[in-house]
């Protein structure tokens, strides 16, 4: 072994020159940080330049720094010191309107001036969203310095200070909390217009942590959460006078059992009609709005009173907002092949969910119930938020596979005993031909509902008999259309 | 540093060094690969053969993805998402560039150059007996048949190809043109029927054969090429009809001398739907429920739908002819979900607007305006979005439509079924003048044409009386009694549950256009299409067939480009693909 230890001698040189060579880190030399705009954090930046030592000041007072010290990556729009000394007092009245101010003006992850997009939407700590626009302008503010980084993020220096915005629903219950509309809708969090609101708000009371404010009130679970930051409305607020004419016009057609729940019903109808999905602008004001509910609703730009921009849409507080009852009262369609249930559920094998095609080649759904030997069988259907009127029936009811003539029915309301058959129902219509192949809508009659509301049995019935092919049922859709007083 | 002084210990270190360095390289440096054969190792003896063979297969499918892509986006039925790069917008609009990959013909040539391989290894093992005559005549025509298919798709493709029957050392040499001159696309067909009708054998892999084999769950009789379809089709591209319809004639009977009766009225004969049990492959309804859109037969078991999804059993077996699977567990791995699934997929292809026209302009016979091969079955609309389905039955679930298991990508490769068959043939049987028995194939059937109303003894109805190979017996009858071996057949629109398509004016170029529009009801998205409007428009001699077919296909989604491009393809040589690779790939 004496031969391999003179060898080891030589190895043992090479390695020590190899070590020797290798004393310089050249990995070391290549991440090493240069730049000094790296050495420091977003925080000791913002207060070292002297452009925004008073915002800077105001992070510090609010506890920010040491948020900005950390280690997620942050954008700050940083306000310059000319712009911090025009805020208006109240904006930074109390602690925390101060933490609200310095929150929106962060966000989270870097957003550099450099972008594809024309237009971002940034979400801000305070939750309220802005919007950037090409890297120069940050909501109604200009960029006077875009850029400027730091370890763990960046800063723009903007030229005015960004305000935190109420948003509409903090709106109507601050400042406009007098308006008679703004306590109706505030009103809503007790009071539940709909069977499944009172559910929507047990279920947010008992996990408000999981669920979202928009069970909370009956109008954001109907019509939309003007709460919502995420979304952008336009919210039309009448003044008292304008609105209580219009709660008043829709009365007759929403009798309760009470007058108050009259009343209530006929302010929301009113207001579920006014709230629309996106900001639209005063110069873009369309003469006529499509509300949620398809109620067109004429606006008249004159009447405007006042014009509120809001952190999630806009606010129009109108003179007089006059929606007339043709347009108000909506038409109630209800689809054949949408049944609630039949007056017996063994019949599914006789039950047809039909496609097909009209003679001008339009495609139709619809529901045909043949050969089921039931004298009487039934077809059931409800219908929501009718008014308290004389209703028109129409129904297009189409018979094409069988060559006779048949008859069927309509009954709207009524109780279902436990013997199956119904009492005391509203109105009953007399039979009516469907004579084969024909395709157009038809006249059936008409019904007066003393309240409004609900209506859940509505029955389409065959003919008392057994024979196939005479009692037979088919619809394709129910219209039943409001008369107006 | 005193170590170095001493050179006599360094000068007998390098001498050693030296000496090990010379000696060693061409010994124990030599070691034999564990993972891969030498040559001296393959081609030994039969088992050898049925490896190459399968080899061969394993490599074929490797091109599954680009088949369908080539001849469906180039055609009308298919067009590219919003997900889909340029290269598959070159493809849809006809304006394909050579650095396009879908273009490139090498991977063809790869395959074709294994086939050289094998098939001329095979003729020395035949010449020093390591095959018998029957194991040699088998797997030299199954794969000499293969290679035919592959030229068959690369006339279609580039037109004008170089045909190489040998091995070549290395493939961009192809590209060579004083090397391998290319040979027009009639000149291609006759090389490869000469070639194809002399291979020593027809018929599919004997049951003795040890190619016939249960391998991870599948069995491997339906893995190889039919010989007889593809003839069938060469002769049929040629015009050549008589020969055509004779060879898919053979086909049609091949269960014909089964002692099965189900067996022999079932397998290829497109048989008519089973309405009390829905246990068949038609479009049908739960009976009595035919008004009733959601009692339509809709599951991967039954019905027109479970032919691309059911296991492979005997119903199965009535209507594919070729067919490869896709296993999760092996490569290679199934191309079609990344390519159509919007569900953990990169969904690159969609039906067309034209192809969803197409399916919403036919009646079903209960008068529902659309046909169920369509928006109920080809294709489903999924968040929003035409996503093709016959690939995916067994990936997405038929309710959530949500993946069942993304890990279990199992999938196959359609490549030759009844439906396509009857379809080639009627194509053949009507331009030899035969136009009533293909539009009984391609309508109700060969008894509903041939019967007449009212007579109880068929002794003299219900068969066609012509000669092969057009003899059809659909006799059924009672007193006296017949079967027929084609009494089951209810053609291909009755087995899809539509009205009759209607025949106007020149009955040899109206059923012609009812078959191909059939074809693309029926057969969408398999990979067809392309050479189906290459070929018509060849027979007719006429590019506007094809042009107007395409130029419907953008037009319908609005695309700017569909004039351009329907002026552009009304010239031939613009059909076709530039003939280019790159040397890195």
């Amino acid at each position: 072994m004496i031969y391999l230890n003179k060898h080891t001698r030589i190895f043992t040189a090479g390695i020590a020159l190899l070590a020797m060579l290798s004393c310089s880190d050249p990995w070391e030399e290549h991440s090493a940080t240069t730049d000094v705009n790296l050495n420091s954090t977003l925080n000791q930046r913002i207060t070292a330049t002297a452009e925004t030592s008073e915002f800077g000041a105001l992070l510090e007072e609010t506890g920010y720094d040491k948020v900005l010290a950390g280690s997620k990556t942050y954008t700050v729009w940083a306000p310059t010191n000319e712009a911090m000394a025009t805020i208006e007092a109240d904006a930074l009245a109390d602690a925390s309107a101060k933490k609200l101010f310095i929150e929106n003006h962060i966000a989270l992850t870097a957003f550099s001036s450099v972008t594809e997009v024309d237009t971002l939407t940034v979400q801000m700590l305070s939750h309220k969203y802005l919007e950037f626009k090409n890297g120069s302008v940050m909501a109604d503010a200009d960029v006077v310095t875009a850029d400027q980084y730091a370890s763990n993020g960046l800063f723009h220096i903007i030229d005015k200070a960004l305000v935190p915005k109420q948003n509409i629903w903090e709106y109507l219950n601050t400042d406009a909390s007098a308006y008679a509309m703004s306590s109706f809708l505030i009103d809503l969090n007790e009071f539940n217009l709909y069977q499944s609101d009172s559910t929507a708000k047990a279920t947010a009371a008992l996990m408000p942590e999981l669920f979202s404010d928009s069970l909370t009130n009956s109008f954001f679970t109907n019509v939309y959460n003007l709460n919502n930051e995420q979304n952008k409305y336009t919210f039309f607020l009448m003044e008292d006078e304008a609105y209580q004419s219009e709660v008043q016009k829709l009365e007759p057609y929403l009798i309760k059992s009470n007058e108050d729940s009259t009343t209530t019903y006929a302010s929301y109808f009113t207001v579920r009609d006014l709230a629309f999905h996106k900001a639209i602008a005063r110069q873009n004001l369309p003469d006529t709005l499509t509300s949620k509910f398809g109620v067109k609703v004429p606006i008249d730009t004159n009447a405007i009173v006042e014009e509120v921009q809001l952190s999630n849409g806009i606010v129009y507080v109108m003179r007089s907002l006059d929606v007339p009852l043709e347009t108000r009262l909506l038409t109630t369609l209800i689809e054949g092949e949408e049944p609630s249930g039949f007056s017996q559920g063994d019949k599914r094998g006789n039950t047809y969910y039909r496609e097909k095609e009209d003679p001008d080649g339009e495609l139709f759904y619809d529901i045909m119930v043949q050969n089921h030997e039931v004298p009487l069988f039934s077809i059931y259907y409800n219908a929501n938020n009718l008014y308290s009127t004389t209703y028109e029936v129409y129904w297009r009811a189409i018979n094409d596979i069988q060559s006779n003539t048949f008859q069927q029915r309509l009954r709207f309301g009524g109780t279902i005993q436990e013997d199956g058959t119904v009492t005391d129902p509203i109105a009953t219509l007399d039979y009516t031909d469907v004579p084969p192949n024909t395709y157009e809508e038809i006249y059936i009659g008409e019904f007066t509902l003393d309240q409004a509301g609900m209506l859940d049995l509505i029955s389409l019935i065959a003919t008392n008999t057994s024979s196939t092919g005479a009692n037979t049922l088919t619809l394709d859709y129910l219209k039943l259309v409001p008369v107006i007083k | 540093m005193t170590l170095f002084t001493n050179t006599k210990y360094t000068l007998k270190l390098g001498a050693l060094a030296l000496f090990l360095g010379l000696g060693s390289c061409q010994e124990y440096l030599n070691v034999e690969p564990q993972d891969q054969l030498n040559k001296d190792q393959v081609y030994r003896d039969v088992f050898d053969a049925d490896a190459a063979v399968v080899g061969i297969y394993g490599k074929f499918m490797g091109l599954a993805e680009k088949y369908v892509v080539l001849n469906e986006l180039r055609a009308d039925l298919v067009s590219p998402t919003y997900n889909a790069g340029p290269f598959y917008t070159q493809l849809s609009e006809h304006s394909v560039t050579a650095e396009n990959p879908y273009a490139s013909p090498k991977d063809f040539y790869e395959v074709i150059n294994n086939c050289n391989d094998a098939l001329k290894n095979f003729d020395l093992m035949r010449a020093d007996n390591r095959l018998d005559s029957n194991e040699y005549n088998e797997r030299y025509s199954d794969i000499g048949t293969l290679r035919s298919w592959l030229y068959l798709q690369l006339g279609i493709h580039y037109g004008q190809v170089p045909y190489i029957t040998e091995p070549v050392e290395n493939l961009n040499d192809i590209r060579n043109l004083n090397q391998y001159p290319r040979i027009q696309f009639e000149e291609l067909l006759n090389e490869l029927i000469t070639f194809t009708e002399g291979l020593p054998y027809t018929d599919t892999y004997s049951a003795n054969s040890t190619l016939l084999i249960d391998v991870d769950g599948y069995n491997t009789g339906k893995f190889f090429i039919n010989k007889e379809c593809l003839l069938g089709d060469l002769h049929l591209w040629r015009g050549n009809y008589v020969q055509a319809a004779s060879h898919y004639k053979v086909v049609l009977e091949t269960a014909s001398d089964s002692g099965s009766d189900s067996e022999r009225y079932d397998v290829y004969r497109v048989k008519y739907a089973e309405i009390a049990s829905n246990n068949d492959l038609a479009v049908g309804y739960i009976r009595y429920r035919e008004q009733d859109a959601q009692a339509l037969i809709n599951n991967n078991t039954q019905g027109w739908r479970s032919m691309f999804s059911r296991e492979p059993d005997a119903l199965w077996n009535t209507e594919w002819i070729w067919s490869l699977p896709f296993d999760s567990s092996f490569a290679p791995e199934n191309p079609f979900i990344n390519l159509f699934s919007n569900q953990n997929g990169n969904y690159l292809l969609k039906p067309s607007q034209e192809a969803m026209n197409l399916w919403e302009d036919q009646t079903q016979l209960n008068g529902f305006p659309y046909d169920a091969r369509g928006s109920k079955f080809s294709y489903s609309m999924i968040n929003g979005d035409p996503v093709i389905m016959k690939y995916l039955y067994n990936y997405l679930d038929p309710v959530s439509q949500l993946p069942v298991d993304v890990f279990q990508r199992d999938g196959r490769w359609f490549l030759y079924r009844a439906a396509k068959l009857h379809l080639r043939y009627a194509e053949a049987a009507n331009r030899d003048g035969q136009h009533r028995l293909a539009d009984a194939l391609l309508n109700y059937g060969l008894q509903n044409e041939y019967t007449v109303e009212g007579v109880e003894d068929v002794t003299d109805i219900e068969q066609t009386n012509l000669p092969f190979p057009y003899d059809f017996d659909a006799r059924q009858g009672d007193f006296p009694f017949y079967r027929g071996n084609w009494y089951r057949n209810g053609g291909l629109r009755g087995r899809a549950y539509l009205e009759r398509a209607p025949v106007y004016g020149d009955s040899l170029i109206s059923i012609e256009n009812n078959l191909i529009e059939e074809a693309a009801l029926e057969l969408a998205f398999e990979g067809n299409r392309w050479g189906d409007l290459v070929r018509v428009a060849i027979h007719r001699n006429d590019p506007a067939f094809l042009a107007d077919k395409i130029y419907a296909k953008l037009n319908a989604q609005g695309n700017a480009e569909a004039s351009a491009v329907r002026t552009k393809l009304m010239s031939q040589e613009n059909w076709y693909l530039p003939f280019v690779w790159n040397d890195e790939e």
